[in-house]
């Protein structure tokens, strides 16, 4: 299943991310970021499905949470970062 | 026992607490340090009680909610980030050793005082008024005596601060969880509390409120963030939370902080301080001292008072004997017993909490009469 990866600077800030989506409808889980994609070591992301990516920008937006980056998973089990 | 310290730990906590501490040790590993349950579910409480402690205390995102030891811990970061070495520091005539310690360790920093009477909070005001010299950069002050539960007029002081541009630090170790303490209102640089008193969390829990003011750390560690950075990270909470958190403390304060919001700090307020004034009323009528604030206007449910020919910590420690556990001394606030000319004395302190009754009022003072 693809999916995005949205990068947060930090756990609670991944946290906030999550409970805004999900205040919005938008399921997003909150899991540590895959070592390969986290430049300057540990960080936490939110997961969302693929179809609901652009809804979350959305509302990520209007609530000032701007996320750090965000990867697509490729189907290799990769991550692609995706130009926001 | 009837346990009458509450301004020192509550004792009595909602059973939810002890419920939620144990089930956190059986249940929950370390926030932000692995993607397993155990490890999430502990990140889920922690946000759960920053979540919380926003809401209560109207602070703007909960990262700026950050887990501390107790309140000095809290304090300590707090005067840390303001205040350096040169600096003139304005505090009021009933800090804590927890604020006067920490100013007199750090180099070269002047202290002045705004000195008033005991309950007087517009002589309070204008003391700060005074001192408010072009030399003070921060200012330092309890929300409420830790010795005679005396109401300082906060919002007036923070409104000074405000129109002198000088950040404030507001020690709020007996307001939290009985009055109103709301960051955004107040607009301090910082809000130190402890869990284990008001908030009803286990000892070993505080919390600190940060504004905008840049925060310093006290410690360095790991923070299960931006690891391959060597200096701590910018953003809050992370920048304060070096090492594994108290994620069983944690899970108690988060019940604490629902009791509360339960019930309400204005019926937690009146209950305590309405045993505190029967028991103030029930103790001059036996012929003890009591310190009163007239109608209880600027006084929280703590009780000072002092028994003729009784040295203070003998009457604590017979009132131990049969079974009331009060405090007595100087309370780790000797500027406070300087203010209120009871330095050399010291003062016996009961402190009420919502789960004490009328019945441990008279029971104490019926005691007391007693001895």
């Amino acid at each position: 299943m693809i999916y995005y990866l949205i990068i947060c600077r930090s756990l609670t800030y991944a946290q906030r991310t999550a409970a805004v989506l999900e205040r919005a409808g938008i399921p997003g889980r909150v899991m540590r970021a895959p070592k390969s994609i986290t430049g300057e070591g540990c960080t936490h992301a939110v997961k969302v499905s693929e179809r609901k990516l652009p809804d979350a920008l959305v509302v990520l937006r209007r609530t000032d949470l701007t996320p750090s980056r965000i990867y697509l998973t490729e189907s290799d089990g990769s991550y692609r970062e995706v130009d926001l | 026992m009837i346990y009458l310290d509450a301004a020192a730990t509550t004792l009595q906590k909602p059973p939810e607490v002890r419920r939620a501490v144990m089930k956190a040790i059986e249940t929950m590993a370390s926030p932000g340090r692995g993607s397993h349950r155990p490890a999430m579910l502990a990140a889920d409480t922690a946000f759960a009680c920053r979540q919380a402690a926003a809401e209560l205390f109207q602070v703007k995102e909960p990262d700026h909610v950050v887990f501390t030891l107790n309140a000095t811990h809290g304090l300590n970061i707090a005067i840390h980030s303001v205040v350096h070495p040169g600096d003139t520091v304005l505090i009021s005539g009933y800090e804590h050793n927890a604020v006067t310690r920490t100013l007199a360790a750090l180099d070269g920093v002047t202290v002045k005082i705004a000195a008033a009477p005991l309950f007087k909070p517009d002589a309070m005001l204008r003391a700060f008024d005074r001192a408010f010299t072009k030399e003070v950069s921060a200012v330092v002050c309890t929300h409420v005596s830790n010795v005679f539960g005396y109401e300082l007029p906060i919002a007036d002081i923070a409104a000074l601060c405000q129109q002198h541009q000088v950040p404030l630090i507001v020690d709020a170790s007996q307001s939290a969880g009985c009055l109103p303490v709301h960051m955004d209102e107040l607009g301090a640089a910082f809000i130190a509390m402890p869990g284990h008193k008001g908030l009803f969390g286990p000892q070993g829990t505080g919390l600190l409120l940060c504004g905008d003011v840049p925060a310093q750390p006290l410690l360095m560690g790991g923070t299960g963030s931006i690891s391959a950075i060597q200096e701590m990270p910018e953003f809050l909470p992370d920048r304060l939370e070096a090492g594994t958190q108290n994620i069983a403390g944690i899970a108690g304060l988060l019940e604490g902080i629902h009791f509360i919001q339960r019930h309400g700090t204005a019926w937690i307020l009146e209950h305590e301080r309405s045993l505190a004034a029967r028991a103030a009323s029930r103790l001059s009528g036996y012929g003890v001292h009591t310190f009163v604030s007239p109608g209880m206007a600027w006084q929280i449910g703590v009780l000072s008072f002092q028994v003729t020919g009784m040295d203070c910590e003998a009457v604590a420690e017979q009132l131990g004997d049969r079974g009331i556990a009060v405090r007595a001394g100087l309370h780790c606030a000797p500027l406070a017993h300087r203010s209120a000319g009871t330095y050399t004395s010291g003062t016996v302190r009961a402190s009420f909490s919502p789960f004490n009754t009328e019945r441990d009022a008279d029971t104490l003072a019926r005691t007391v009469a007693a001895l």
